[in-house]
């Protein structure tokens, strides 16, 4: 099972070089370079939270443009259980392990949100991928941890996956190690570092990892309740993390204006202590950096709530994802209820400069149908490809959360959209041409997810 | 001595209604799946609210509208299912109302139960809508 195929004498080295005989790429401009476009998606899907009899599926979408079936759904990894909520998932290993000979990028860790389950799938045939191993609830809830969502791999072939609840779906919540053969080693943290816990990030030549808040899963699985707001049950702190100790050095509580901050990106240069975090509640994105031995973080966009006639409220913006291009040029993102997609200048990093953004879908989208497809919600999760040109995105949020506030997104079933990006002067374009389109699925529509490129992207590659 | 087994009726809204029997010492998840009904659910720890359904009905009790007896009374989840662990997923006025989670329940009374995702819907409204 392990990727590791020369296990002996495979120490890796923490000293930086650039011997490149692992996975992934030497550097972030190598990726650019090396990568070439990406054929094919894998990305998550789900019927949780509707009446298909269904499991969820990992879809293979075909993403080049020579083949025939451009756009389509070419394989479908069913999943051996009901009620998963595919959500997040990550690589075995990524450009972290670049200089760890023998490893390859090959196995996606894929857990189940609601379920607490953890499957893992062989993409040695990179159209054909095949579920391997599951590793069942019951095993995670021994650790007293649930929930699972973002996966890193580590250098050395662990992985590791953020843990948003106890075993009760209450908090704390933690960080679950597995090793190279994909066999839970434990708790990766010592408990009682965090209570609750969403994304993360690490830069390892920094020693430093941040974590973000979301809630308890009592309290976000059912859906989303101002009286959890008020109760103070949501998120709004970012940790800082002695990477090599796993041990919380700082925590900054963001406040008022950095309500459930989400997505946590560090730039991609190793070199960086520059990072984004998207609060989505607050519709603002932060923007983290070290100063003199210090984290601080500072307010740098603000989405402006907006007047609807059908709403009670100004529509709050809800930027629920982000992601940094490649070259750390642009920070990405998307404004899940008003229906925006955004790109934003972060050569200087404490002064984002808006470049461009698109109005599509969502409560406000100026598009609201692409090739007569009605589309159903806003932008969601969103994927960039490595060369920065095209950036894709999926529609759907969290089961329960689609159903607030975007009911007919059960019925129809989420899209995969795309917009052509031109980085050299900052501009995007809608591709009309291209629709992935879950609603035709055999067994129903079903909701779509987080997005992956099967030889490393915008969201999952890290440099030692 | 045999455990004492209950008729459930899971009336499943915009769909079939089916009755499954359902033993006082398994959950009306486990007993639907043994029955090859399919209800929706997600944490099975009582966690999540994907297996809500609402009580409509206690056999015995003189039933009213859907979730008030004769008096006008909200009908008492107790009196029908008794939970294997706490039901986090549901907060007090949802356990007021009727709502009960199938993952952790098992019943100690036949009754009817409102199942499907359209009840699970229930539990939350856009709150700026």
């Amino acid at each position: 099972m392990s990727d590791v195929s020369t296990s002996d004498g495979v120490e890796p080295d923490h000293e930086h070089h650039h011997d490149h005989e692992g996975p992934g790429y030497s550097t972030p401009q190598a990726a650019i370079e090396e990568g070439g476009r990406e054929k094919l998606a894998y990305v998550m899907s789900l019927y949780v939270g509707t009446d298909v009899d269904a499991p969820d599926f990992v879809a293979v979408v075909d993403l080049d443009p020579d083949s025939d079936t451009y756009c389509e759904i070419v394989d479908r990894v069913e999943l051996p259980n009901r009620g998963d909520e595919l959500h997040h998932f990550g690589w075995n290993a990524c450009s972290s392990s670049c200089h760890v000979e023998g490893l390859e990028r090959r196995h996606l860790i894929v857990p189940g949100q609601r379920s607490s389950r953890l499957h893992v799938i062989d993409t040695k045939d990179r159209r054909n991928p095949e579920l391997v191993e599951v590793i069942e609830p019951e095993e995670v809830f021994e650790y007293d941890l649930s929930a699972p969502h973002t996966v890193h791999c580590v250098p050395d072939g662990k992985i590791i996956i953020s843990m948003l609840g106890d075993a009760d779906g209450d908090l704390p919540g933690g960080f679950l190690e597995l090793n190279d053969d994909f066999e839970i080693e434990g708790r990766w943290e010592p408990p009682g570092e965090i209570e609750m816990n969403y994304d993360y990030w690490y830069q390892p030549r920094q020693n430093v990892m941040v974590s973000s808040e979301w809630a308890a899963p009592k309290t976000y699985y059912p859906g989303f309740d101002l009286d959890d707001v008020e109760a103070g049950n949501y998120g709004q702190k970012l940790h800082f993390w002695d990477w090599e100790d796993g041990t919380v050095e700082q925590t900054i509580d963001l406040g008022e204006e950095g309500l459930i901050p989400l997505e946590v990106r560090f730039l991609h240069t190793p070199e960086s202590t520059h990072g984004f975090v998207g609060a989505a509640l607050s519709s603002n994105i932060f923007h983290f950096w070290e100063d003199d031995g210090e984290y601080r973080a500072e307010k740098v966009i603000d989405f402006e709530s907006r007047e609807h006639d059908d709403w009670d409220m100004p529509v709050p913006a809800l930027p629920t994802d982000i992601l940094i291009s490649m070259d750390d040029r642009y920070l990405f993102g998307s404004n899940w209820l008003h229906g925006d997609v955004w790109m934003y200048d972060i050569s200087d990093p404490s002064n984002p400069r808006k470049a461009d953004s698109l109005s599509v879908g969502g409560t406000f989208g100026e598009v609201q149908e692409v090739q007569g497809r009605e589309l159903a919600a806003g932008p969601q999760m969103i994927q960039l490809s490595l060369d920065g040109e095209r950036l894709y995105w999926t529609t759907s949020l969290f089961s329960s959360w689609d159903d607030q506030f975007y009911p007919e997104e059960a019925e129809r079933g989420s899209v995969m959209l795309k917009a052509d990006v031109d980085p050299r002067n900052g501009t995007m374009t809608l591709d009309e041409d291209f629709l992935v389109d879950w609603g035709e699925c055999p067994a129903g529509p079903a909701r779509a997810h987080e997005i992956r490129w099967p030889d490393g992207d915008c969201t999952s590659d890290v440099w030692q | 001595m045999t455990p004492a087994r209950y008729d459930v009726t899971l009336d499943r809204v915009g769909g079939p209604t089916r009755t499954i029997e359902v033993d006082e010492d398994e959950t009306v998840l486990e007993a639907s799946r043994r029955s090859g009904v399919s209800l929706p659910y997600g944490c099975r720890t009582g966690a999540c609210g994907t297996c809500v359904g609402r009580l409509l009905a206690i056999e015995g009790a003189e039933s009213g509208d859907d979730t008030t007896d004769a008096d006008g009374t909200p009908i008492d989840v107790a009196e029908a299912f008794a939970y294997r662990r706490e039901p986090r997923a549901l907060k007090p006025r949802h356990r007021d109302d009727g709502y009960v989670l199938l993952c952790i329940a098992s019943p100690r009374a036949n009754s009817r139960v409102a199942v499907g995702s359209r009840v699970q819907s229930e539990l939350v409204d856009n709150p700026w809508k």
